[in-house]
């Protein structure tokens, strides 16, 4: 173990290991890009379904089971079928790391909108505000702690799991790890695993910076 | 007191279940009900472990097919990764016989070795395998690494040889297994042979679904495929030929640990090795890939056509 | 993408033995994550400085790609189903661990004073008073951990074990994708069915809650 941990400070800080289209560089941008990316379209598409459901009432139970099926997904079986269906292509990477993302964005932001207070929602509504005023200027901000929480947890998970485009041909830094598995080179294994957490670490770590700048503004 | 009588039912509840799959799953812990991995002789049982590709898992329920008959019990396990991984777990006892490659088993265990007739490679085996583990007698059948280029690319870049590549130098992209970057039988071997330069290396799979799908796509322009492969004659694609002999002779050898290697198992494979040819190993492939039949069908159906399971 | 749906009649035996082998791995894993957490989680919730720590440490391990733990469990225990079981139960850990604190901190401090009032001694507090009452939260948390472990055992496939997972990576290096399809909706109607019987065990196990909600 201390070895491989040894190992592991020199391979992280070799200039060969840094430069070129194996490089940590070029792996950590195509990590990001997979990452953000995925969680961007999970967003777009999980952000107005779980604000819908929360406004409406509507679909409740969808939203509140949605984020145990998305747990219950295989992400290797998807990833897998899709590749089966579309070949070599980025879609089996996007596909299962937007349905990774998404039940835990819809399930985050449905639970932040369902605790904003009935009588606030009907006050708001006594003044008179259309639906889009109450959804945008009262629960919205009412329930964006939770919904961060949702982005935040849905952007760990996708950062994790865009190892797997490794498995069907693609970079990131998965690929440090299915190399490493295939080569049995643990330090290179381990070096992916380590720039996995960082990343995800320091993405959330910043979400929640943002956050606490979202909050500033927020009238108490 | 009624508390006390829930927090019992809690624990009863939960440890149940988990208690029944870990009393079932301490005695196998080494795998879902492994025969005797690590055990002495054959009599406990072998257990064949396989690569992460097509005819490997063949082999090892061919392996297994003929030891069955021998009244050997077996237990296959399939797909547990490469040679990089297989050969530790041999040496660990969590597998005791392994269907190998002759040449690119002896560049994984030595590799500067100069052998490259099959006895000097067999001789070259036992000299520098490890304590415990041994090579039987090599069977006929043989499946080598080729690289291969589309029709296209060979006409475009006058591509007919290994060597032709060096003019090429920095231009193409070859795509293998992740580990083909750093074996002899590869990368490295094909820059000191033939000091051939690659502008990239794409980390595929074993003459699978990646390898061939991104020659096909024109996303590599050299694939390492196995010879066996029914895909490289179907798609046309070139083999390049290989004039240093960079790539060894890669007849299948049955790589066992010692304490397995008795007469009965030896007996059982040394026939199966006599019997199966390249153009049946090729046909079971095959069968498999495109069949999409289960590898121990088509071994158990091959065995028995072959008069390999009769007493 | 050619399926073959008899392949199914012709692979029961296959796929009874892939399922067993699958839930054995999981409910393992959450078995060894409980026997690990429930002391951790008393530990962390009676010394404060210890909770953060042991709580940022899981959540970091969350951080870490499941299959790269496998591949680092190698040089330990081998491509044997221990391996799974211990990368397995690693990710329980963030879960029930998270899951056990919030419950003991969710149980009223008046009823803890009420007991020690009582004379009841500290042990015997906390498995008759404190962990009855944080059940509920215990088991959100394990029913999460049970279903996650399910999902994950696949990825083992890997190191060669991953129960329904084999049908994955079958299926991809043949181009066949009945396997595939067969492997997802296995794990998914698994993790269901356990989900749902975690449910019936909890409402058997607390029925003070459902007790308390008719009378409210």
């Amino acid at each position: 173990m201390y070895e491989l941990f040894k190992n592991l400070g020199s391979w992280l800080v070799s200039g060969e290991q840094w430069s070129g289209s194996d490089g940590i560089g070029h792996r950590l941008a195509e990590h990001l890009q997979y990452s953000l990316l995925a969680t961007l379209v999970a967003a777009a598409i999980a952000l107005p379904l779980g604000l819908l459901i929360g406004h409406t009432g509507r679909g409740a139970f969808v939203a509140i089971n949605l984020a145990s099926f998305g747990r219950a997904l295989p992400t290797v079986g998807l990833v897998v079928l899709v590749f089966l269906a579309s070949g070599l292509s980025m879609w089996p990477v996007y596909v299962a790391l937007v349905a990774l993302a998404v039940p835990a964005i819809v399930t985050n932001t449905y639970a932040g909108m369902n605790a904003v207070d009935p009588d606030v929602r009907d006050a708001a509504r006594g003044q008179g505000m259309r639906w889009y005023q109450v959804l945008f200027q009262v629960e919205l901000p009412l329930a964006l702690p939770l919904i961060m929480t949702g982005l935040r947890l849905a952007l760990i998970q996708v950062v994790a799991t865009a190892t797997i485009a490794a498995y069907v041909s693609f970079g990131g830094l998965g690929r440090y790890v299915f190399d490493g598995l295939a080569q049995r080179d643990l330090v290179q294994v381990l070096g992916g695993a380590v720039l996995v957490a960082v990343v995800a670490v320091v993405l959330d770590l910043a979400l929640s910076g943002l956050q606490r700048v979202l909050f500033r503004h927020r009238p108490a | 007191m009624n508390r006390r009588t829930l927090l019992g039912g809690l624990f009863a509840a939960a440890s149940v279940p988990a208690l029944a799959a870990c009393s079932s799953g301490i005695t196998s812990l080494d795998g879902e009900g492994n025969v005797g991995s690590g055990g002495g002789s054959s009599k406990n049982g072998i257990t064949i472990g396989t690569a992460n590709f097509t005819e490997n898992q063949v082999l090892g329920y061919l392996y297994a097919a003929v030891l069955d008959a021998a009244g050997v019990k077996t237990n296959v396990r399939p797909n547990l990764g490469t040679r990089e991984i297989l050969i530790p777990a041999l040496k660990g006892g969590d597998i005791d016989l392994l269907p190998e490659y002759q040449g690119a088993l002896l560049h994984y265990i030595d590799p500067k070795s100069k052998a490259t007739e099959e006895g000097e490679m067999q001789n070259a085996l036992a000299m520098a395998l490890p304590a415990g583990l041994q090579v039987l007698p090599y069977g006929m059948a043989e499946d080598s690494d080729a690289f291969a280029v589309t029709r296209e690319t060979a006409d475009k870049y006058g591509l007919s040889s290994l060597a032709d590549l060096k003019k090429q130098n920095g231009r193409l992209v070859i795509g293998a297994a992740p580990e083909v970057k750093k074996r002899e039988v590869g990368v490295v071997g094909l820059k000191d042979v033939y000091g051939v330069e690659f502008k990239e290396f794409k980390s595929l799979d074993s003459s699978g679904p990646l390898v061939k799908g991104a020659l096909k796509k024109g996303d590599v322009d050299v694939a390492n495929l196995f010879t066996t492969d029914t895909d490289i004659q179907a798609n046309g694609w070139v083999v390049l030929t290989d004039p240093k002999n960079l790539v060894p002779g890669q007849h299948v050898v049955p790589l066992i640990a010692d304490r397995k290697a008795d007469s009965t198992v030896r007996k059982a494979l040394a026939e199966l090795g006599n019997v199966l040819t390249t153009a049946d190993l090729t046909e079971l492939n095959r069968q498999v890939d495109k069949d999409k039949k289960d590898p121990e069908d088509v071994a158990n159906t091959y065995a028995e056509k072959k008069g390999l399971t009769k007493k | 993408m050619t399926t073959d749906w008899s392949w199914i009649g012709d692979h029961t035996d296959d796929l009874t033995t892939l399922t067993f082998s699958h839930l054995q791995a999981a409910f393992s894993a959450v078995f060894f994550g409980l026997l690990i957490s429930l002391p951790l989680a008393v530990v962390a919730h009676r010394i404060r400085p210890l909770r953060g720590l042991l709580l940022g440490l899981s959540n970091v391990l969350f951080t870490i790609p499941s299959i790269a733990v496998f591949v680092l469990l190698l040089p330990v225990s081998g491509l044997t189903r221990t391996t799974t079981v211990i990368g397995l139960t690693i990710y329980t850990l963030v879960v029930l661990l998270r899951n056990t604190v919030e419950g003991l901190d969710s149980v009223p401090a008046k009823t803890k004073e009420a007991a020690k009032a009582m004379g009841t001694r500290p042990l015997r507090a906390l498995l008759t008073v404190e962990l009855p009452l944080a059940l509920p939260v215990i088991m959100a948390g394990v029913r999460i951990a049970t279903v996650m472990s399910i999902s994950l055992v696949s990825v083992a496939t890997y190191i060669g074990d991953g129960g329904l997972g084999q049908l994955f990576t079958d299926g991809f290096q043949r181009n066949f994708p009945t396997p595939v399809i067969v492997g997802v909706v296995l794990t998914l109607l698994l993790a269901l069915v356990a989900d749902a019987l975690l449910v019936a065990v909890q409402y058997v196990l607390t029925p003070w809650t459902h007790r308390k909600q008719r009378a409210a």
